[in-house]
């Protein structure tokens, strides 16, 4: 059975570097991605506009179009790619895809800017967290380098075998 | 005498359309959903307050012997709910009460003219207490003519520790909003709660924390503002769903060939011309998610796109009644109409567009120019399915209705009909004609909204009845003095650097009665001129910042979604200069317009 990478991605050409990470592990591994596009509507919850259209849904037709660009990017390197548009909190999302598909390996990049919550610490955190949860590795890449491998075992090792 | 009797309805004409206008509607609208209780809740007490003191002023015996005046502030404004007690001098009782009313108008009865002198007490918590003595010569007209006049009295301004905690609440509000502490209808709730509690319960205690009563609170509610907001709201709901503005971007894509900063300018076009029929931020809402991937499409800066559409949907909607929240609070409270705006602000507007556009191509231009790969067959496909027009058959619908609403705003100031009519009907027609899942248009309302305007006019009231928008209109007036020209220029340009930064809502609903006096003490500016720079300030304003408006920051909230932040820098370097290029223009249209 083919090796499958789960990438998740915001699109832009910000997460160019990463997604070619995701590509080129892909290669390496010869696995195929799975990108993931989550959308979060929480940042409209300060508004006092009125909000009268199904946003979300607005949404959600981004995030395929910009996992339509990253799939036609990977297919460019021969590798086979699919993509998922879901709705709710990255964290919880991520879980559920973990624990209902097969999944080898994780890629998450970080964001340094100041309003993201997806900064290196969080992102470390989570990778840290779910990799206990679902024994799946994950890779964390910046600006497409692969700063850490975290996988259940290391998590193990260092913590003397406890689980969060 | 019979005549005189009657009681005085020489009031304020502002606040004499909103009031009427208000009350009919809301008896005449259809209160069944649940949603309504937040309106019901609010207006009950009001208006039954209301019915009661009519039935009890019809039951009163007509006075033989009148006492009247009235009472005004050092702005000339009509002194509200004053109470007036008359007494003859050197006893404790009182002969005759009675309360200042909408006009400042006020009248004492009696049955009898007493034979010593009166004395005629004055009493406002916000104004320093005054007396009027009745003397022999005044008693002796009195019972000749049945009347006596007192004539107009000014009174004067007290600065209590009301005035204080309300200027304090108001300002954390302002604050808590900018700074998105708290929602902005939670902001404005908290402080209409303090402004209650600290009238209830701190005047219970000591009168100088007295700021209102809950009926005088709820009189400043605009009620004609709420329904004509609640009314485009359904409106909109129904249009924009129908996919037309993603459409129109698609074919402004594909008009453009490519060229982007063909591309920029079609999209400026139609985000100013959306804004000013429908409201910015929905239209940001709906427009940016399509540029976005027409422009990652193209492989072009997408922010070169989406600033300058932000930056146009903030200037196109000051052309219309219905095209910024501050232009509907400003006709609403000045009766200024969809055709008077239309007329007045509209070719300042384009002017403003094109100053815009000139400098965005500048600013811009290394992006414009950089030739791009063209789009692979997949992404086109995509990009033409997520363009698509969800519902053809509703769009055309909803879009005749919309015209004649628009009709009915245009013909509806030839019979004195207030724009939330046309608005509401417009609303009902759309759900009976289309059929729509009735829950889930009115799920399409967005209450907050109507709460954070509803709580907001008593916040702003507050400060209003203390005495802080009274001094700001002193202050005002003697740096403006006669001059229509200079008022103009600080109005915009002052109204306009303060929206950089503040909540353009709160500001302008702050603004009105000072603008108001403005407009009543300046030679010339009856044209209403003073209302249209601050319709201009206001909205241009909010271009300065990225916080300047929701719609600026909305537009970064999705631009992140898609790992394409807009930071405060980069909108700022190009908001700006446009700040103060629109502001200038908006100025000199002004002032060739109406001096």
């Amino acid at each position: 059975m083919e090796k499958r990478i789960l990438c998740p991605t915001r699109g832009g050409q910000a997460s160019y570097p990463n997604q070619d990470a995701a590509i080129e592990l892909a290669i390496e591994r010869q696995a195929e991605i799975v990108f993931l596009y989550v959308t979060d509507v929480h940042f409209m919850d300060h508004f006092a506009s009125p909000k009268l259209i199904d946003f979300e849904t607005e949404l959600e037709e981004m995030g395929d179009f910009l996992l339509t660009m990253a799939i036609e990017r990977a297919q460019k390197s021969g590798v086979e790619a699919t993509g998922i548009v879901r709705r709710g909190s990255f964290r919880q999302t991520l879980l559920d895809i973990l624990d209902s598909q097969k999944v080898d390996a994780v890629i998450l990049g970080t964001s340094k800017l100041e309003t993201s919550m997806l900064t290196p610490e969080f992102i470390k955190d989570l990778a840290s967290e779910l990799s206990v949860h679902t024994g799946v590795e994950f890779i964390i890449v910046d600006a497409g380098e692969i700063v850490v491998s975290i996988k259940d075992e290391d998590n193990r090792s260092k913590k003397g075998g406890a689980e969060k | 005498m019979a005549r005189l009797n009657t009681k005085i309805y020489q009031v304020d004409p502002l606040r004499l359309t909103r009031k009427s206008g208000s009350l009919k509607l809301f008896f005449g609208h259809h209160i069944k959903l649940a949603k309504f209780s937040i309106i019901v809740i609010l207006a009950v007490p009001f208006i039954s307050s209301k019915i009661v003191r009519a039935m009890q002023t019809a039951d009163e015996e007509p006075a033989r012997y009148l006492i009247v005046g009235r009472l005004i502030d050092a702005q000339a404004q009509p002194v509200i709910k004053a109470h007036i007690e008359g007494s003859v001098i050197g006893e404790n009782e009182p002969i005759a009460e009675s309360e200042s009313q909408e006009d400042g108008s006020w009248q004492l009865g009696m049955n009898e003219v007493p034979h010593a002198d009166l004395e005629i007490l004055i009493s406002e918590p916000h104004f320093h207490s005054t007396t009027i003595r009745i003397g022999d010569e005044e008693r002796s007209q009195l019972l000749e003519d049945g009347v006596y006049r007192t004539g107009e009295l000014s009174l004067e301004r007290k600065i209590t520790a009301a005035f204080w905690i309300s200027t304090g609440i108001f300002l954390v509000v302002i604050l808590l909003i900018a700074t998105e502490t708290l929602h902005s209808t939670t902001a404005a709730l908290a402080g209409f709660s303090a402004i209650f509690l600290v009238s209830y319960i701190g005047g219970a205690f000591n009168s100088d924390l007295y700021i209102f009563d809950f009926e005088q609170g709820l009189s400043y509610i605009n009620w004609e503002v709420i329904f004509l907001i609640l009314g485009m709201m359904i409106l909109i709901a129904v249009i924009e769903n129908t996919g037309i503005f993603q459409w129109m971007a698609f074919q402004a894509y594909r008009l453009s060939r490519g060229r982007v900063w063909v591309l920029s300018l079609i999209l400026m076009a139609i985000t100013a011309v959306a804004s000013a029929l429908l409201d910015n931020f929905t239209t940001m809402l709906l427009i940016t998610p399509i540029t976005l991937q027409i422009s990652f499409a193209l492989g072009t800066n997408p922010l070169a796109l989406i600033i300058p559409e932000v930056l146009a949907s903030n200037v196109g909607g000051i052309s219309t009644l219905v095209g910024t929240p501050t232009n509907i609070l400003i006709g609403a409270y000045a009766g200024i109409s969809f055709t008077d705006f239309l007329v007045n602000q509209t070719g300042g507007v384009i002017l403003a567009l094109i100053g815009m556009a000139a400098f965005i191509l500048f600013y811009f231009r290394k992006d414009y120019l950089t030739s791009h790969a063209g789009i692979s067959p997949v992404l086109y496909k995509k990009l033409e399915q997520n363009a698509h027009l969800d519902d053809p058959e509703g769009l055309w619908k909803s879009g005749l209705v919309f015209i004649f609403v628009l009709i009915g705003f245009v013909l509806g100031e030839q019979i004195h009909l207030v724009p939330a009519v046309p608005a509401i009907v417009g609303a009902t027609v759309v759900l009976i004609w289309l059929k729509p899942d009735v829950q889930k248009m009115i799920k399409s309302v967005d209450w907050t909204t109507l709460v954070f305007f509803m709580t907001l006019f008593v916040v702003v009231g507050a400060i209003q009845e203390v005495g802080l928008l009274s001094l700001g209109a002193s202050a005002m007036s003697r740096l403006i003095g006669e001059n229509l020209a200079l008022g103009i220029f600080v109005v915009v340009f002052g109204v306009g650097t303060l929206s950089t930064a503040i909540a353009n809502i709160p500001l302008a609903a702050s603004m009105l009665p000072i603008i108001n006096y403005l407009t009543l003490t300046i030679p010339g500016a009856q044209s209403m001129v003073l209302f249209y720079a601050l319709s201009m300030g206001a909205a241009m304003g909010g271009n300065g910042f990225l916080i300047g408006g929701e719609a600026n920051l909305v537009t970064a909230g999705i631009t992140e979604q898609a790992n394409t932040p807009i930071s405060f820098k980069e909108f700022m370097k190009v908001g700006l200069p446009v700040t103060y290029i629109t502001l200038t223009i908006g100025y000199l249209w002004l002032f060739f317009r109406f001096l």
